[in-house]
């Protein structure tokens, strides 16, 4: 079942440049709840042989939580925001696909003396998950609304989980579970300050400080 | 010496009667997908038989250039399609890196169409030539680093043996890396044949096309011969990336040729399908397409690497 996790992993950094190269915000969420539903088949095709309920477990609760509630949220906080496109990020599209490719790269290279211990199921869910932790990375510095910023924040959690999967056999289903948690905890208390900026300044951008001192947006 | 003769010939009889039932079944897909009837597939055979019954109107502004360029574009994909394997016809013309040549043909068919919409003097001809200019130049990249892919994968600069046609492609091994090059190339030939979300071949309004806009002044049996050209392009196109993704060979040459005609078929129904269910994109995020084409094709060539 190599080659599906193979065909996984590229989906999961090709979802990533999706999302870096688009503009419109509920597009974005929805390449996001994509790519987290098919991170969480990922356990079901890692343990094809020994179904057990433990891989069942984490893949229910990571589709529900990460592919469901954490997009409804995100569409929640952003229901009432009239611009639904990011306005000015820092780094125009073409130039961040062209350094998402470049740091693509750079993640395969660095991954050729990374050494897991133990046996990776797949030789690519290193520089995959390498490459989606660092291209969600620069989503999160390039763009200037908070909603997107937290998406960026998000994809970065999708590596490290796609990271963390082929550690699964070393690593207590608690602790998963926890950082799980914490995901699902951090996005709601996003929302929430989304929404409240949101009724203050009717505009979310980071920079509101910067264009109310005469910049304009 | 006859028998090359007489297998170009059937090569061109094969490309000459199947590419405009592509784009016919291109038609029918989207007419299916909007709920009507739709032309029949056979429409383009048609509408081609119209025009070449008519007589070319000439601007007096014109020079040869415009009255060559037709002539040009056919000439050139007609070559290039002797460059294509029809399932199990092999190429009829092929040596090792007639890729260069391929590309460099569909460069030359280019140059024509767009320095005859300049010949015309008319601002929007030159509009759409100055769109069709910057757009290719990036798919000329995604193309080419798709064919580096390839050439790396299959061990060979020979078109018809990089695109699996004579030796299977390795799918089990680096399946992944030539998933890539498959989407890439999906890409590369919306923009390139200026299919929607690139590019609307129905829309007739100047200010959003981009091939349409340079063939307006074309009329009668020149018009014929563009769209002709365009029709046999898109073909070639979907003939490099069936073989691709179908690399089977049965070794019955009945069995071959029908994993063909099905792949092409599935082929024009997966642009018609992309066509029905996208919009076109905002002309100024069109680029941002191709760079993701060049970004996957990028992508693959590193897994294909990562591999060995």
């Amino acid at each position: 079942m190599t080659s599906w996790v193979d065909v996984i992993c590229i989906i999961v950094v090709f979802l990533s440049l999706v999302i870096l190269s688009n503009s419109r915000v509920t597009a974005m969420i929805r390449v996001f709840a994509l790519q987290s539903f098919v991170l969480g088949l990922l356990p079901f095709f890692l343990h094809i042989s020994g179904m057990s309920g433990r891989v069942v477990m984490i893949s229910l609760v990571t589709i529900i939580l990460k592919a469901g509630l954490v997009p409804y949220i995100l569409f929640w906080a952003i229901r009432h925001v009239s611009m639904r496109t990011e306005i000015k990020p820092i780094l125009g599209f073409g130039t961040s696909i062209i350094l998402g490719a470049i740091v693509i790269a750079g993640a395969f290279w660095v991954s050729l003396s990374l050494k897991l211990p133990g046996k990776p199921v797949s030789d690519l869910i290193l520089p995959c998950s390498l490459s989606t932790v660092l291209l969600g990375f620069m989503i999160m510095v390039t763009r200037t609304r908070a909603v997107t910023q937290v998406l960026g924040y998000l994809i970065l959690e999708n590596g490290i989980f796609l990271f963390a999967i082929s550690l699964f056999d070393e690593m207590p289903a608690l602790i998963e579970m926890g950082v799980l948690l914490d995901i699902f905890v951090a996005v709601f208390i996003m929302a929430i300050v989304v929404n409240h900026i949101n009724e203050e300044f009717e505009k979310n951008t980071v920079s509101v400080g910067r264009s109310k001192m005469g910049e304009t947006f | 010496m006859m028998n090359i003769i007489f297998l170009i010939l059937a090569h061109w009889l094969i490309v000459l009667t199947l590419a405009p039932l592509f784009v016919g079944v291109i038609t029918k897909v989207k007419a299916f997908f909007a709920g009507k009837k739709g032309p029949s597939v056979f429409q383009p055979f048609f509408d081609l038989q119209r025009l070449f019954q008519k007589n070319s109107v000439y601007s007096r502004t014109t020079t040869w250039v415009f009255r060559g360029a037709p002539i040009v574009n056919l000439a050139a994909v007609l070559l290039l399609s002797l460059m294509i394997p029809l399932g199990p016809f092999k190429a009829p013309l092929q040596f090792s890196g007639d890729i260069l040549l391929a590309v460099y043909i569909l460069s030359l068919a280019r140059f024509f169409m767009i320095i005859a919409a300049l010949d015309t003097g008319s601002s929007f001809e030159g509009m759409g030539a100055s769109r069709e200019a910057f757009f290719s130049c990036l798919c000329e990249l995604a193309l080419f680093m798709n064919f580096i892919t390839l050439s790396l994968v299959s061990h060979s600069i020979s078109l018809s043996t990089m695109i699996g046609a004579d030796t299977s492609l390795s799918w089990n091994l680096i399946g992944p890396a030539l998933l890539l090059v498959a989407g890439s190339f999906f890409l590369v030939i919306l923009a390139e044949n200026n299919r929607i979300p690139i590019d609307d071949p129905d829309t007739h309004l100047e200010l959003t096309m981009i091939h349409e806009v340079m063939i307006l002044d074309h009329s009668g049996v020149d018009l014929g011969f563009m769209l002709y050209a365009a029709a046999i392009k898109l073909f070639i196109f979907a003939g490099i990336l069936v073989p691709i993704i179908l690399s089977i060979h049965a070794g019955n040459p009945i069995v071959d040729m029908l994993i063909f005609l099905g792949g092409m078929l599935g082929a024009s129904m997966a642009v018609g399908i992309v066509e029905s269910t996208m919009a076109r994109l905002k002309l100024n995020r069109v680029k941002n397409l191709l760079l993701i084409a060049v970004a996957v094709a990028f992508f693959g060539f590193v897994v294909k690497m990562w591999k060995g």
